[in-house]
């Protein structure tokens, strides 16, 4: 198994926020999705993955409704709401900001080192 | 704003409960399937999507535990975890109920009648710049005015923005169709701007109309306007009748006025002096002087201020008396309130005292519950529960008890109120405007949540040690230190308590045993106040009240009857500077006032009707009624500091500078005539003659009778009503008069003497908690030791010896206090030291028995349980 890096805190909730953009999508679904286009460094608990689907509920930033799966089973499907996608943008321009931010003092040290 | 919608939508309605879980099996499934498609069997597919998964159960509850909602079902749960408990212990759980309704009942009742003395905000616009203004001289207690000096201090004063008087108020007579005898009190124009006071109805008055012979208008106050005038609008610019006279209403005073020196005021008027004459006048009119701080000036700061017309005023004042007179500025509160203020103080120490107790007493009990509850807090956090839980749940119980504690004690808050009320002497200030209100409600729950908080955290800081242990154990020994602790507290503050209530029963008693010089026994006081309107001449006054004393003579069992302007058991009589006394062929006396002098005027039965000893000369003849001289007869006090050891008979005295001179034909025994508890006056008796010149007061009639009470008055009635139907009559005992005198040290040392035996109540009731745990505590230790030997005696000493520690540790704390604080008591006893050794012994040996009594119960209980039961006991 690849090795996983700990996610930072409320880093899960922008994760999910901007799996949900592709479309509605059970638990399941963001796991997996998330664990793919990260290359497998990127894999969800499910013991935080579910209370944080309950959380962004909670908040109101996404809303469920419940589907049928691919394989016809009952799940429950997660989309973006309005609200949310709001919350994503603000997070997501602080999110830049943050790392930007990071990568100008990795580099500097980058350049001292040697 | 979504966002808080959702919140109350989710908080109100929730989620279904197996929401989560078709959710969770959902992604099991899920896995499952993708594991198989990997290559693996069902079942290892299935179990490995289980392992991946982790704990199930966490994450289900961890999903709950994100809703919004949460911590009211918390709360609900814990409240009705609570009421169970409560159900299982009614004995406790009364118990702790009662303790604190008895003492946020008597906090709440106390603070409602102090509350407006010590804290409550005077009715007037921004009252902490409002101060009383005046000169103080022996003459007068409280800080006046005079006519000659008023005008001069309002023109020139620098530190206040506004500057009013008042000439005080008197009685005047309603003359409508519904007649009423009322209170009018006179004020300068200004009078309610300065105080802030805008009239509900109408305006206040004009300059023009508070000028002599101006238009007579009148303000009426909210009182009268709705028990007279049934709250009617049109009142303003009606006119009605007062004293005779047509007066025009010109507006209606707010609901809470009231005047800055509390006299009773039905109707406000103009006082309509005559500004230019009371300039040139010397002394002038008695005025009494409020006025308005400028912004950010003290009082001290004010006083300064005043000196220049201060001194202006102390030029005015005869030369010999400057130095006695003084300038005074005080806050209106402290006028008002200048000898209810350390009674109050008192009576509000006295209840947080038994509020303490109380809180002791309650606390107490839940340490011992919770004492007794330790094997099941230790098998709860065991099972999960944290400690933040267990605290929580104990605030829980705590805050349901004093919400129950306070809802029952403001029940008897409003019960206790309306006894004091009942007891309460009619001159207390302000007694009357007690009520509960809402300020003090929520005083209420404010001391009642502290209570909680205080005595649900003692316990719950204890709570759980060590699980393993606390679970076997019987209670641990630390509660039971801390528990000795508050009940040593408890007893040193009622001891407290119960020392103060000694010392003014003590001082009460003393009141009560001493005589007051006069006979009271079989005598009738009957006072006729006739109505000035009707009544309006000397004359007519003299001739009226000379028939009522003969219709007296008439009636049978009457023995004497005298008459006098003012009574000692009254409380009020004429007063006079001392050195304006004159005495015949000597100078007039030097320096200062002398102090004051009360006088009165009587008939000559008066002495024989109160039995007052005369105890040189002769009394005042009857023929002497109708002389052309005067006549005087001095009290003992008064003939021996004028004239010494020498013989005061025949001498010739002038009471008043250019006024009568006076024979002196007799000496009069001493009466008490500064009330009860002041120190007697010098006092002398002039003879009132059936001459008009002698009859510009009206008189009060002295019967002595052999009739009792219920049979003499309406008789009395009955003969008044022949001579004029129409006059009221006010018919007492004296003995009820003088026992009024003694209605405030006696409403002082009921309520004290309550409260102390409340809190000695309480206390005892601690005492009797914790000795009655202990025994049961070391009930096993007790079949030990009876095993190897002990006998009874033994036991009783064994659990005795730890209530008399207590009790000898807390009496001595409560006696080092209390006689530190009686002194602070000084001014309110009467003849007793406030380190009386009588008092103290008296309530330490009272406390000693009681608590002993206390301890032996349990003591002697523990000392009868049999051996084989106690080694069992578990």
């Amino acid at each position: 198994m690849a090795e996983t890096t700990d996610l930072l805190q409320g880093t899960l909730d922008l994760l999910i926020l901007q799996t949900l953009v592709a479309g509605p999508m059970h638990g399941w679904g963001v796991a997996q999705r998330i664990q793919q286009v990260s290359k497998d460094v990127l894999q969800i608990g499910q013991g935080s993955l579910y209370p944080a689907l309950h959380r962004l509920e909670y908040k109101g930033w996404i809303a469920s409704d419940w589907g049928n799966s691919e394989n016809n089973r009952r799940a429950k499907y997660y989309r973006l709401t309005a609200t949310g996608k709001k919350q994503l943008e603000a997070e997501l321009a602080t999110w830049e900001r943050l790392s930007a931010a990071i990568a100008l003092v990795l580099g500097n040290s980058a350049e001292v080192q040697p | 704003m979504g966002e808080i919608l959702t919140r109350v939508r989710f908080m109100l309605s929730g989620k279904l409960p197996g929401e989560v879980d078709d959710e969770l099996r959902f992604h099991i499934e899920a896995a499952t399937e993708a594991n198989i498609a990997a290559g693996m069997t069902r079942d290892e597919a299935r179990r490995q999507a289980l392992v991946e998964f982790g704990g199930m159960e966490r994450t289900r509850e961890q999903c709950y535990e994100e809703r919004p909602g949460r911590w009211m079902g918390t709360v609900a749960q814990d409240g009705r975890y609570a009421l169970r408990g409560f159900r299982r212990n009614p004995v406790f759980t009364i118990a702790v109920i009662a303790t604190l309704a008895v003492g946020i009942g008597a906090t709440t009742a106390v603070f409602s009648v102090v509350d407006r003395i010590l804290f409550r905000p005077l009715p007037y616009a921004h009252d902490d710049r409002l101060v009383s203004v005046g000169l103080v001289a022996p003459i007068i207690p409280q800080e006046f005015m005079l006519g000659g000096s008023y005008y001069e201090w309002r023109d020139h004063q620098q530190a206040f923005e506004a500057f009013t008087s008042e000439t005080g108020a008197n009685t005047c007579d309603l003359t409508e169709r519904n007649p009423a005898r009322l209170s009018c009190a006179s004020v300068e124009q200004n009078f309610l701007p300065t105080l802030g006071i805008v009239p509900i109805l109408g305006r206040n008055f004009l300059p023009e109309e508070d000028r002599p012979n101006g238009p007579r208008v009148a303000l009426i106050s909210y009182g009268l306007w709705s028990s007279h005038y049934g709250l009617d609008p049109g009142i303003v610019n009606r006119r009605i009748d007062i004293d005779g006279t047509q007066v025009r209403v010109v507006g209606v005073l707010p609901k809470d006025f009231e005047m800055p020196a509390l006299e009773a005021a039905d109707i406000v008027l103009p006082q309509a002096l005559d500004e230019a004459a009371q300039r040139r006048a010397d002394p002038g009119r008695v005025m009494y002087a409020f006025a308005r701080l400028k912004p950010g000036l003290t009082i001290a700061q004010a006083e300064a201020a005043l000196q220049p017309v201060f001194n202006y005023s102390l030029n005015l004042a005869p030369a010999p008396f400057r130095k006695e007179v003084h300038l005074r500025v005080r806050s209106i509160r402290d006028r008002q309130m200048h000898d209810v203020r350390l009674a109050a103080w008192v009576l509000l120490g006295a209840v947080a005292a038994v509020l303490l107790i109380a809180c002791a007493n309650v606390s107490s009990l839940m340490i011992a519950r919770a004492t007794q509850r330790e094997r099941e807090l230790a098998v709860r956090s065991a099972l999960g529960a944290s400690r933040m839980w267990l605290l929580r749940q104990t605030l829980t119980e705590a805050f349901l008890l004093s919400l129950a504690g306070a809802t029952a004690g403001c029940l008897l808050a409003e019960v206790l109120l309306r006894v004091f009320l009942d007891l309460a002497p009619t001159g207390i200030t302000l007694l009357n405007h007690a009520q509960l209100d809402g300020r003090i409600i929520v005083f209420t729950i404010f001391v009642s949540l502290a209570c909680g908080v205080v005595f649900g955290l003692f316990p719950a800081l204890y709570a759980p040690g060590s699980i393993s242990t606390a679970a076997r154990s019987n209670g641990s020994g630390r509660t039971v230190w801390l528990r000795r602790g508050l009940v040593v507290g408890q007893i040193a503050v009622s001891m407290i308590l119960l020392s103060g209530a000694a010392l003014l029963a003590r001082s009460f008693r003393n009141i009560e045993l001493q005589g007051m010089g006069i006979e009271t026994r079989g005598v009738f006081s009957v006072r006729i106040p006739l109505p000035r309107y009707r009544y309006t001449t000397p004359q007519q006054r003299m001739e009226f009240f000379l028939q009522a004393e003969q219709a007296m003579r008439h009636l049978p069992g009457v023995l004497k009857v005298g008459t006098s302007d003012s009574l000692p058991s009254g409380g009020q009589h004429g007063e006079q500077i001392y050195n304006n006394i004159a005495v015949e062929g000597r100078p007039r006396a030097g320096e200062g006032t002398g102090g004051m002098v009360a006088w009165r005027l009587v008939s000559p039965e008066y002495f024989s009707a109160l039995e007052i000893p005369i105890v040189r000369g002769r009394g005042f003849t009857i023929e002497e009624r109708s002389s052309k001289d005067h006549f005087l007869i001095l009290s003992s006090l008064l003939a021996t500091r004028m004239f010494g050891a020498n013989d005061p008979v025949g001498q010739r005295v002038q009471p008043i500078p250019d006024g009568p001179w006076y024979l002196v034909v007799g000496v009069a025994a001493n009466v008490k005539n500064a009330g009860l508890t002041g120190a007697d006056e010098p006092e002398y008796y002039r003879l009132r003659r059936d001459s008009i010149e002698d009859w510009n007061a009206d008189a009060d009639l002295v019967l002595k009778t052999s009739l009792n009470a219920q049979a003499a008055a309406p008789w009395i009635r009955t003969q008044i009503a022949q001579i004029d139907p129409t006059v009221p009559v006010q018919v007492e005992t004296l003995s009820q008069q003088v026992s009024r005198l003694a209605d405030r040290p006696r409403f002082e040392t009921a309520l004290l003497g309550f409260f102390a035996c409340c809190g000695m109540l309480m206390a005892v009731i601690g005492l009797y908690g914790v000795i009655a745990f202990v025994a049961t505590q070391r009930t096993q230790e007790i079949g030990v030791r009876m095993a190897l030997g002990a006998t009874r005696g033994n036991i009783l000493r064994l659990i005795a010896g730890e209530g008399v520690r207590l009790i000898l540790l807390g009496g001595l704390l409560g006696l080092g206090a209390s006689l530190a604080m009686a002194q602070w008591m000084q001014s309110l006893l009467f003849n007793v030291g406030p380190r009386d050794p009588l008092s103290f012994l008296m309530v330490g040996t009272v406390f000693a028995l009681v608590g002993l009594a206390a301890t032996l119960i349990p003591a002697r209980a523990a000392m009868k349980v049999e051996p084989v039961v106690a080694l069992r006991y578990e």
